[in-house]
Formats: structure tokens, C-alpha cells, sequence
């Protein structure tokens, strides 16, 4: 691990510190890192996942490589001490898995403390001999010392979508999310392209839930027959009933893509309507590459996304206080940027965490801003300070002890750093 | 000259536009793609900003090389710039456009920002797939079109550049 002088943490209009240390580089020096994940799990141990995208990736074992051939990182940080260790490579077949920043590895944790990971993978079709690109799932009941040899959840369907997707794939069940509930359950979600029709672009929601910690998996299960945004990344967590507030995009006529919060029970998968959480109707018939970021606690639910359909396009926000049935729109986080974007949200029951990327004045960097629980922000908007370098793409997680972590890309490094609880 | 050899000409002029493969894509940093489009002064360039894993873009390059093929006589150029993940010599954009789209001239991104490229053309770009970019002769963005959309609705917005 690599404590790096780069950068350091301020405010942007005030001087008041607030972060704990200086960050850490997580992956290897002379890796290509991006797309980092981060989880907390119940006895305060901490994982960051990445994808490698070195050029070894690309070793035998990888098949019929598509478009990305990379492999999963994680590193874990001990609750004891609080310092990372070294990274684990996660997929056995080296440069399988198809990760990058908007098709993104997750990793979740259980109560009892395995890890589990969902990736998505470029699996040969035995039939058309064509990829299919498939959900992945493994995980690590040894503390994230070493991994199961991954399972697809998604079944390789008998139709040949190639013609109507364009992209080669057979089909595509890609762009997922996953979720641990705090009755142990453990859900994986993707989008999948199979009932696609060559004038559409709308996409279907598929799920597979583990009620044995990941010994095995239910069956596939449609979620949402059709409408959903069909290269728009989903987003789940859980509240402590063990619900999924799932983030997505619906697909409306006139190409209207709302982002969506929908509430699904955990013991049955039965699911309320998805609702909007408000902004400005924007018609897209294309892929806003972000995923909706969603947070819970008790009834209120956040939820950040960015609206290209605002006057000023970038990162809204909203609340819902009860339990995702209605949002609040509380409009943009960040209206002095050029352009913002890549949210992510947490909270630890006290305060709301926000953070984003955005262009201000030089290169993109990430910032962060504070919000009560009724959405009303606490303090000014801050930047985590790089200097000239580029940062993208923050994942923020609430820790044991009520304080934030963040992760983000830098370059092609990958950096976390511990942020007050306020 | 024979016979054979006007035949074959003759069935390459017609064939050529549709099936002849371009320059393999090659990775940028945002200054060649700004000698890249200063080249071009004097056209009017579509950039079309793209993903492998982009359905609704890829649904709608077929389109936009027609448009080129339709417009080629008044100075219209087509440029790609894919914003997949950089990997070594943009390998995978290359053996995805080859296959699929060989008559499309794309660039692919080589460093770890998806939005550097974009921002050579367009400061406020969001990052969102697919995006096309209308330059007009003096290499001025004239038109910023978000979203999958037909040729027909890509010829109207075409028209008033043109004819300038």
C-alpha cells in the first residue's frame, strides 16, 4: 500500500479540516486501476474492489474477448487497525471479466462477514459461438483472503441477439448491481437485453437471490419485463427491514429516461412502482453512463443522480422520507460546476454524504458535500484536492464508526481516504 | 487497358464506399485530436462520440455513414471518437470496428478520462452516449445532438451547415 503525498483534503471556502489521514493509494503501482467499489462490513472491516485493466489481463483463459478484458481487485482493511491488505485477485480465469466504469464489479458484505462480489463476464455461447456478455457472482468466507471460483447467475439464453444489440453479444445481462440485506440475503440485479426488440431500447431487470450466504441461488427471476434503461448502470441497498430501494432508469415513450427508485421486498421480490425522483424530464434515447446512487436509513431514502434534462444539466438530488413511495426534489448539488456527474451516496443515520465529479475551473475532481437527513445541505460543497490531477468516479460507504469512506480514481490509480461523520 | 480491368474498376466504385475499411482506430490524447480536427478546416465534420457497449449508438452509425456517403460531394467528413475503456493500441475498439463498422474513421480515448477528448469540442459535455457534434468549415461546434437519432432527423440538422 502506498501513502501518497499528492493530495490532501480541504475546503472550498473555509479551512476547516476533516479528513482523519492522508489518502492511500489501494491498487498496486504500475496497474491500471479503475472502476472502484467499496463495502463495509458488520465488524467494521473494510473492502475496496477495482478492475485491473493491465495489458497481462489479456492472458489464456480469457476466451472470446469482447470489448474489456480485465480482471477484479480487492484489498481489505481490518477493523483493528484500520490498514489495508494486499490486493486479492478475485475472477480465476485471468482478463475475463468485463469492468469498467459503467458495467461495474460490486462487493457486498454479510453479517456474518463473507464477501461477495457480482461481475459481469464474457462468456463463449456453446451454440452461436458468440459472446454472451453474463452475470458472475463468487465470494470469500475467509475474510477476503481467497475467492470462490465464480458462478454465472444469469442463464445463456437460445436466441442469437447479435443482429438487434449490434454490440456481437448473443445477449447481455450486464450493468448490475447487488445488495446484502440484514437478514442475510443477498441479491444480485442486472440488466438484460433478451427480450429486446430491434426498434427498442428498452431493457429488462433480472435478479437471483442467495437466502444461504451465497452457498447457491434462486433461479433468475424477472423483475421488470421491459422499460428499463438498457445500458443504464443499477444501484441497490437495503434499509434494516431488509427491503431493496433499487436505483435505475426507466425507458418512456418519447425516449424520456427518468431515474427511479423502486422498493422490493426481500423475502418475496415483489416490488412497488418505481418513482421518480424528480428533476427535469429529460429525453435521452442513449446511456447516461452513471447509475442513480441511492442511500437509506430508516424511512428516508436519498437519492442522486445526474439530469442532462435541468436547465443547467448535472447531479440532483432528492428525499424521500417515506420509505421511497415520494421524493422531494432538492435540485442541484453542485449549480457552480460546468458539468457535474458520477454521484454516490451515504449515510450514517446522523447526516447525508454526497459525492460527485465535477468540472469547475482545470480538470475534473471530485467533491463532497454534507446534507441533514431532510436533505438540507450542512456546510459548503468541498474538493478532495489533487492539484492538476484528474479525479473521477468517488464511491462513498458509511463505516462502523459513523465516519465516511470514499474511494475515486485518479489517473489510473485508485485512492481512498476517511471523512468525518459530522 | 482490358475489359476485366474497367469491369472491376466500375464495381469498385460502387462497392468501395460501402465495404472499404478505414484507418484502424488509434488511441488519442486530446492534442492530436485537436490537430486532428484542425485538419479538417474547410469540411463539415460530424464527430460522433461512441461505446462499444452503447446500443442506441451503435444502432445509429450505419446512419450516420450513409449520411457521409449521401454528403460526401459537399465536404462532409465523419469522425468517431469511441470512449470505451483505453487498453493497449485501443485494441479492442479496433477489432470491434473492424468487424462491425469497417468504413468508420474512429479514435478511441488513451488515457484514464472519459471525458478528455470530449473536451477539446465541448467543455460541458456529460458524458452521455451517444453525443454528435456538428462542426461547421471553420471548425466551430454548431450543433450538439444528444440520443440515438434517425438519418432522417440527422439530414435536417445536417442541412443548414451544408448549405453555408
Amino acid at each position: 500500500m502506498i501513502r501518497t503525498g499528492i493530495c490532501c483534503l480541504v475546503l472550498v471556502g473555509s479551512m476547516a479540516a476533516s479528513a482523519f489521514a492522508a489518502p492511500l493509494q489501494v491498487n498496486p503501482t504500475g496497474h491500471k486501476a479503475a472502476a472502484a467499489d467499496i463495502s463495509v462490513g458488520a465488524n467494521g472491516d473494510m473492502a475496496i474492489l477495482w478492475v485491473d485493466r493491465s495489458p497481462n489481463a489479456s492472458a489464456p483463459g480469457n476466451h472470446d474477448r469482447h470489448i474489456a478484458a480485465t480482471d477484479v481487485y480487492v484489498s481489505i482493511a481490518r477493523a483493528q487497525d484500520g490498514a489495508f491488505g494486499g490486493a486479492v485477485k478475485v475472477n480465476a480465469a485471468a482478463g475475463a471479466v468485463w469492468g469498467q466504469q459503467v458495467s461495474r464489479p460490486r462487493i457486498v458484505a454479510t453479517p456474518n462477514g463473507t464477501w461477495h462480489v457480482s461481475y459481469a463476464v464474457n462468456d463463449l455461447h456453446p451454440t452461436h459461438q458468440k459472446t454472451a456478455l453474463t452475470t458472475h457472482y463468487t465470494r470469500s468466507t475467509d475474510g477476503g483472503r481467497s475467492f470462490e471460483v465464480g458462478r454465472r447467475l444469469s442463464s445463456l439464453t437460445d436466441q442469437d441477439m447479435s443482429g438487434t444489440i449490434h454490440g456481437g453479444f448473443v445477449s447481455a445481462a450486464a450493468f448490475g448491481t447487488m445488495a446484502a440485506a440484514p437478514d442475510g440475503s443477498v441479491h444480485v440485479l442486472w440488466i438484460d437485453t433478451r427480450h429486446m426488440q430491434p426498434d427498442s431500447d428498452s431493457g429488462a431487470m433480472y435478479a437471483a437471490v442467495s437466502r444461504d450466504d451465497g452457498q447457491s441461488f434462486s433461479v433468475e427471476r424477472n423483475l421488470v419485463n421491459t422499460g428499463v434503461c438498457p445500458c443504464c448502470q443499477l444501484m441497490a441497498v437495503t434499509n434494516d427491514r431488509s427491503e431493496l430501494l433499487l436505483g435505475s432508469r426507466k425507458v418512456l415513450p418519447g425516449s424520456i429516461r427518468p431515474a427511479t427508485v423502486m422498493r422490493l421486498s426481500s423475502s418475496s421480490n415483489t416490488s412497488a412502482e418505481s418513482v421518480s425522483i424528480g428533476g427535469a424530464p429529460w429525453q435521452i434515447a442513449g446511456c447516461p453512463l452513471k447509475p442513480t446512487a441511492v442511500a437509506v436509513t430508516g424511512d428516508h431514502v436519498f437519492a442522486a443522480v445526474h439530469n442532462g434534462g435541468e436547465e443547467k444539466p448535472g447531479v440532483i438530488f432528492s428525499v424521500s422520507k417515506d420509505n421511497a413511495a415520494h421524493f422531494d426534489f432538492k435540485g442541484l448539488v453542485h449549480p457552480e460546476a460546468t458539468v457535474s456527474d458520477a454521484p454516490s451516496v451515504a449515510s450514517n443515520g446522523k447526516t447525508v454524504l454526497i459525492a460527485w465529479h465535477a468540472r469547475a475551473n482545470g480538470p475534473r475532481h471530485v467533491f463532497y458535500r454534507y446534507y441533514s437527513l431532510d436533505g438540507e445541505p450542512q456546510g459548503e460543497i468541498r474538493e478532495i484536492l489533487t492539484g492538476d490531477n484528474a479525479a473521477q468516479s468517488p464511491v462513498v460507504a458509511t463505516r462502523s464508526d459513523g465516519a465516511y469512506q470514499i474511494v475515486w480514481q485518479q489517473g489510473d490509480n485508485i485512492f481512498t481516504d476517511t471523512l468525518a461523520g459530522q | 487497358m482490358s475489359a476485366k480491368f474497367v469491369i472491376a474498376a466500375i464495381l469498385l466504385a460502387f462497392i468501395a464506399p460501402l465495404s472499404w475499411s478505414a484507418t484502424p482506430a488509434k488511441a488519442i490524447q486530446p492534442p492530436e485530436f485537436k490537430q486532428i480536427l484542425n485538419s479538417y478546416r474547410g469540411n463539415v465534420v460530424i464527430v460522433n462520440f461512441w461505446a462499444t457497449w452503447c446500443a442506441p449508438c451503435l444502432k445509429e452509425i450505419p446512419d450516420l455513414l450513409r449520411l457521409q456517403q449521401e454528403k460526401a460531394s459537399e465536404g462532409v467528413k465523419l469522425i468517431g471518437v469511441a470512449v470505451d475503456e483505453p487498453t493497449e493500441n485501443s485494441a479492442e475498439v479496433e477489432r470491434f470496428r473492424s468487424r462491425y463498422f469497417p468504413a468508420f474513421l474512429t479514435y478511441a480515448r488513451a488515457g484514464a478520462e472519459m471525458d478528455e477528448l470530449a473536451q477539446v469540442i465541448d467543455p460541458t459535455w456529460n458524458e452521455v452516449v451517444p453525443t454528435t457534434y456538428l462542426l461547421d468549415r471553420q471548425g466551430r461546434v454548431v450543433k450538439r445532438i444528444q440520443g440515438k437519432k434517425t438519418l432522417e432527423e440527422f439530414r435536417s440538422a445536417l442541412e443548414t451547415i451544408t448549405r453555408k
